[in-house]
């Protein structure tokens, strides 16, 4: 879910810019800490691994294929600061040379799928990837990585006033949760097969500070689940009374009033009242995914 | 492929390509934000935009019909949102998001199509992109051109091995295509190192040695000026209009 440009409002995009570049440059300068300089060229080389691993098509069967997206191997493999940089990167080459998601929503979708993305397929494996629940959890980390991007992204659209009616959500959140089984099914069998090659490509992440990152964990998925259900609660209930109300009166208002701008003034506050809770549930995110960061950090100089 | 054709443009000289990347960057924004802050869908307002991103690229010299398709890669996605919006009864909004997301993308791939890519990276750092995502950013541009061209080398060989299965997935058996990811990791990890040595051997300490940016000369106002008067010209005249 690559978001363009021209689709977000205003409030939506500058705030997500914001918290996209606040949470990259923590986490770049933890990545920096992190990992010796002369290895940054084998993050951009990865990140074009991730790029040609899109090109080969895995069979879903009934002639249909799908292709890794890629933010739980890399987590699996590199650690989750590095990850959320490749991934922004990738997304600033997609923005740019490929014309894949916006400029201006560059944030938001870094954002989507370099932090809460990253931080949705880190956190199963942190938690589980020493007991006998590994493989569920790299399988986890695919699913709900998938399933946090698609339900940021739709809330984001949401928010922004785009209307999407049930049954479209239905279908769309119907494909996102095959795509995200297919995400976990494919991570899973690659990390296996880089297992066999060479085990010391996929890294344990270290143990320390469990209670912390499960609630964290908890915290992160509830806010995926519930915003999207709070965000598609609400068109439907609120404002499709207003809109039935606000399509004859849209029609009226092109004959007798040129000034399309004002008539908007009643569902305007709706609006402000979503925009508003849809900012909330950022600035908890961004909060969240510092906090993160912070302890990541902290962890790495001791 | 795609990025080898942008590549090449972005290697032309023409008045757009010679101007500083920063004012060229400073330009795509002021233009992006007017068409995102643009109110409803006024056909007045969007050819206004289209206009001075057709007078742009006449400018650079590249083809007019290329970079408009091209920039089409878009609508695909525009398309069916607004399919979407305009079924549940919202024509305006259809029509703004198809109109606003396709001059974006042009007027975005016209700066990345007149400016090399390690010249728009080094700008984005002037601005305040963090080191390390630029330089991760130009590493992953230069490896992109080696390693997709690896992986279709891998697609064309088991599309050779096995042909019938590729005749009904356009690929290879899932536990094969989870191999042949994992090979191509292997190959890349393997490049990584290699260029790690080697650039670790020729003194590569996380810093490119690039010369600085020149300061901006006039031309490069007089067009940043220009450019600016023109965009908001169109998105104050929508307001009056």
């Amino acid at each position: 879910m690559h978001i363009p440009d021209g689709f977000l409002s205003t409030p939506v995009w500058a705030a997500l810019d914001l918290a996209a570049v606040t949470s990259v440059v923590s986490l770049a300068r933890s990545t920096q800490r992190e990992i010796d300089s002369s290895r940054i060229p084998a993050l951009g080389v990865m990140g074009a691994f991730v790029f040609a691993a899109q090109m080969i098509n895995f069979p879903v069967g009934f002639g249909t294929s799908g292709h890794l997206l890629g933010s739980a191997l890399l987590v699996v493999t590199l650690g989750p600061a590095a990850s959320a940089v490749v991934m922004t990167s990738i997304l600033v080459v997609q923005a740019l040379i490929f014309q894949d998601g916006g400029v201006l929503a560059l944030g938001a979708n870094v954002f989507n799928m370099a932090v809460a993305g990253v931080l949705a397929a880190y956190l199963p494996y942190r938690i589980w990837s020493a007991g006998a629940f590994r493989n569920m959890a790299i399988f986890l980390g695919g699913f709900l990585s998938v399933m946090s991007v698609a339900a940021l992204a739709v809330a984001e659209l949401l928010v922004s006033g785009i209307r999407m009616g049930t049954p479209v959500l239905g279908v769309s959140f119907g494909l996102f949760f095959v795509n995200a089984l297919l995400e976990g099914a494919i991570t899973i069998a690659v990390v296996k097969s880089l297992e066999s090659m060479r085990p010391d490509w996929v890294r344990a992440p270290d143990s320390s500070g469990r209670t912390v990152l499960a609630s964290l964990a908890a915290a992160a998925i509830l806010l995926a689940v519930f915003g999207v259900l709070f965000a598609s609660a609400d068109p439907d209930g609120l404002e499709k009374l207003a809109e039935r109300a606000g399509i004859s009166g849209h029609a009226r208002n092109l004959i007798v009033a040129p000034l399309a701008d004002y008539e908007l003034q009643g569902a305007g506050w709706a609006w402000i009242r979503k925009a508003g809770a849809g900012l909330v549930g950022v600035a908890i995110l961004t909060v969240a995914v510092l906090l993160l960061g912070r302890l990541i950090a902290r962890r790495k100089d001791a | 492929m795609h990025h080898v054709v942008i590549d090449r443009w972005s290697r032309r000289a023409s008045l757009i390509h010679a101007r500083e990347p920063r004012i060229k960057l400073i330009a795509l924004a002021i233009f992006l934000i007017s068409v995102a802050t643009t109110p409803g869908a006024s056909a007045a307002a969007a050819s206004g935009y289209l206009a001075v991103l057709i007078a742009a690229i006449l400018l650079s010299g590249l083809p007019l019909g290329g970079v408009l398709a091209r920039a089409a890669a878009v609508l695909p996605f525009s398309a069916a949102f607004a399919v979407v919006s305009w079924l549940s009864g919202d024509t305006q909004r259809a029509a703004a998001l198809i109109g606003k997301s396709y001059l974006s993308a042009v007027a975005v791939l016209l700066v990345v199509a007149t400016t090399p890519l390690e010249r728009f990276v080094r700008a984005m750092e002037a601005l305040g992109t963090p080191r390390l995502v630029a330089l991760v950013v130009l590493f992953l541009y230069r490896y992109l051109f080696v390693i997709s061209e690896q992986a279709q080398h891998m697609r064309v060989a088991a599309a050779c091995r096995a042909p019938r299965r590729t005749r009904l997935s356009g690929g290879i058996g899932f536990r094969a295509a989870a191999g042949a990811v994992g090979v191509l990791f292997a190959r890349s990890y393997a490049r990584a190192e290699g260029i790690h040595r080697s650039m670790f051997a020729r003194g590569f300490e996380g810093r490119f040695p690039t010369v600085a940016l020149d300061p901006p000369r006039l031309p490069d106002f007089l067009f940043l000026l220009l450019a600016a008067a023109l965009t908001l010209a169109v998105r104050i005249g929508v307001r009056i209009g």
